[in-house]
């Protein structure tokens, strides 16, 4: 398989506290990668890091051999990376509809796309995650899923080559849950997208993921099959602590 | 660059850059009325009571003024407090250059117009690098640090007595024939102004500013080059303000920064903004004409104290009508091609 991302020892701090440290790991083309890890071990500034919102303080991050470490965001989404957020951030005065096209429209350089071509490229994505009858709602009264699922077209829509998933399953009942995950395994297939996948809820990991980094106090100390992680004594001690490792 | 005509469509093409835009007669019949009855106010004016015209001079550089501004807080996701620095850089320039190298007006709007866009660059990163209440103190501060400079160069500025003897905009012989003449321009400059920033607000240009304005890191990580946006619509904005501060200065032959760069100058503007509707292009010009026409029937009635009434009112105004008085029009007679942009701040 060929590999998309290569990320090479980086690090960030802020102050004192060493956020993502010295963190190493890689990603092929069409694979779901889990990150995992308990609260405050750095995933999402991982993700942060790699997006580009944040830069690195030592290290590279290769994507398709181009190396992104000091690339600005909007480059860095072109070349077909793509993320949504653990706290779902619609722009909450644009509608569904709008919030889509300008992802559809600045995505990736188009040739000949007025924002009229953009929106209705942008149908194509909310219908794919069941949002269409929701194409004029304002972002800010859009339900938790809704929001989720907006996020998604939104990411779809700048035709991405890589996707970060950030806890996707928060805050949803069990049903919503179950429906986001089916929406992502339909992404993978009709979009051919690859997914680095930040998620507690481990059942989902397990079927959804064919390899799993683990993250602790920023460091990476595990990664392998979910099977492997599932069973590997450090990773339950640093989850559940010393008595059920 | 072509434009071409496509199911009832304007559609240029620039590059690879494709623009579209609605062309439908059958909803012209109300824009035409409006713009209609704008030429014909002053017009009936001149011959009724030609005192008033300048009250409609005021009405037309206001809105020509909240228009851009407008754009600039779209495009920008900040709100703008001291555009009428932009005012005293293109009145200053057109005047200094009109009175010291005799320049007429032709040319010194094209100063203006450098002057804007110089200004605008230098002071662009101010939106990238400042956020919410810095952005709105630094920008409040620059007029009145302008104001200051105005007072320690007199020789260069003329401090309060400002600048005489700039060269007249327009010289037809007759006074109120040279003011129904200066009127007619200033209400073109502000539908000039309204085509403009109108035509970008339903381009895809928009998309990228709405976005901005709703979340810049979002709108970053979804492709937009948020930097790039937000000086595009701080500069061409200021350059469009600077060159009100030209028709200023060529329509009262005189230029002084006491009277456009203090803070109450700035609260007007910004009351045209706000009364017409944030971002609502024709709501600047109900705005504006309301703003102008109001301070003219308080001064009238209630003389000197229209110092203290008209901020009472405009407070009012602002609470009860959180939407502007354009508002109240446009959530009776909603009709949008494609979703409309809102604006958070």
């Amino acid at each position: 398989m060929t590999e998309i991302l290569r990320v090479n020892g980086v690090s960030k701090h802020f102050g004192g506290l060493m956020a993502v440290n010295d963190v190493s790991f890689s990603i092929n083309q069409g694979e779901t990668l889990g990150l995992m890890g308990p609260n405050g071990a750095g995933k999402t500034t991982l993700i942060n890091l790699i997006t580009g919102k944040y830069l690195t303080d030592t290290g590279d991050i290769q994507f398709m051999g181009h190396d992104i470490t000091r690339l600005a965001p909007y480059k860095r989404c072109k070349l077909g990376i793509s993320r949504t957020y653990q706290i779902p951030r619609p722009f909450p005065e644009l509608t569904a509809l709008m919030s889509v096209a300008v992802s559809a429209l600045y995505g990736k350089d188009r040739e000949n796309q007025s924002l009229e071509d953009a929106a209705t490229e942008a149908t194509h994505y909310l219908e794919f995650c069941g949002l269409f009858s929701k194409r004029n709602v304002l972002g800010k009264d859009l339900t938790l899923f809704e929001a989720r699922g907006l996020e998604l077209a939104r990411a779809l829509a700048t035709t991405p080559k890589l996707i970060f998933v950030d806890e996707v399953m928060a805050g949803l009942n069990p049903g919503e849950a179950m429906k986001a995950v089916r929406l992502l395994e339909r992404a993978k297939e009709e979009f051919g997208v690859t997914i680095l996948w930040i998620e507690h809820v481990m059942a989902a990991l397990m079927k959804a993921a064919q390899r799993v980094v683990v993250l602790h106090y920023g460091k990476k100390i595990a990664e392998g099959p979910p099977q492997e992680i599932a069973n590997d004594p450090y990773v339950i001690e640093c989850y559940l602590g010393s008595c059920h490792a | 660059m072509e434009f071409e005509v496509k199911r009832e469509k304007l559609v240029l093409r620039a590059g690879k850059q494709k623009f579209e835009w609605h062309i439908e007669p059958r909803y012209w019949r109300n824009p035409l009325i409006y713009v209609g009855l704008l030429f014909l106010l002053p017009i009936v004016t001149y011959f009724l009571y030609p005192q008033m015209l300048p009250t409609i001079i005021d009405a037309n550089l206001l809105a020509a003024i909240a228009i851009p501004l407008g754009w600039m807080t779209l495009g920008t996701g900040r709100m703008n407090f001291g555009p009428q620095f932009f005012i005293g850089a293109g009145g200053y320039a057109a005047a200094l250059c009109s009175i010291h190298l005799g320049w007429p007006p032709a040319v010194t709007l094209l100063v203006a117009i450098v002057t804007g866009i110089i200004f605008g660059l230098l002071m662009s990163p101010l939106a990238i690098l400042s956020g919410g209440l810095y952005y709105t103190l630094l920008t409040l501060l620059f007029p009145l640090v302008f104001l200051e400079v105005t007072f320690i160069y007199t020789d260069i500025f003329k401090g309060d007595t400002g600048l005489f003897g700039v060269a007249p905009m327009i010289n037809v012989g007759s006074f109120t024939l040279n003011q129904l003449m200066i009127c007619l321009l200033s209400l073109l400059m502000m539908l000039l102004y309204m085509f403009i920033v109108d035509k970008i607000t339903r381009s895809k240009f928009s998309a990228s500013l709405a976005a901005i304005n709703d979340d810049e890191e979002v709108a970053a990580a979804m492709g937009v080059n948020v930097n790039k946006m937000k000086i595009i619509s701080f500069a061409i904005p200021a350059t469009m303000i600077a060159v009100i501060g030209w028709f200023y200065a060529h329509y009262y032959s005189t230029f002084s920064g006491i009277t456009y760069l203090p803070l109450t100058f700035m609260l007007k503007v910004l009351m045209v903004s706000m009364i017409g509707g944030r971002v609502q292009i024709y709501g600047n010009v109900v705005g504006g004409y309301f703003i102008a026409f109001l301070e003219l029937l308080l001064g009238m009635v209630v003389g000197d104290y229209a110092q203290v009434v008209f901020p009472i009112i405009l407070l009012v105004l602002l609470l009860s009508l959180p939407e502007g008085l354009f508002g109240l029009y446009r959530k009776r007679r909603y009709r949008e091609y494609l979703p409309t942009l809102h604006v958070r701040r």
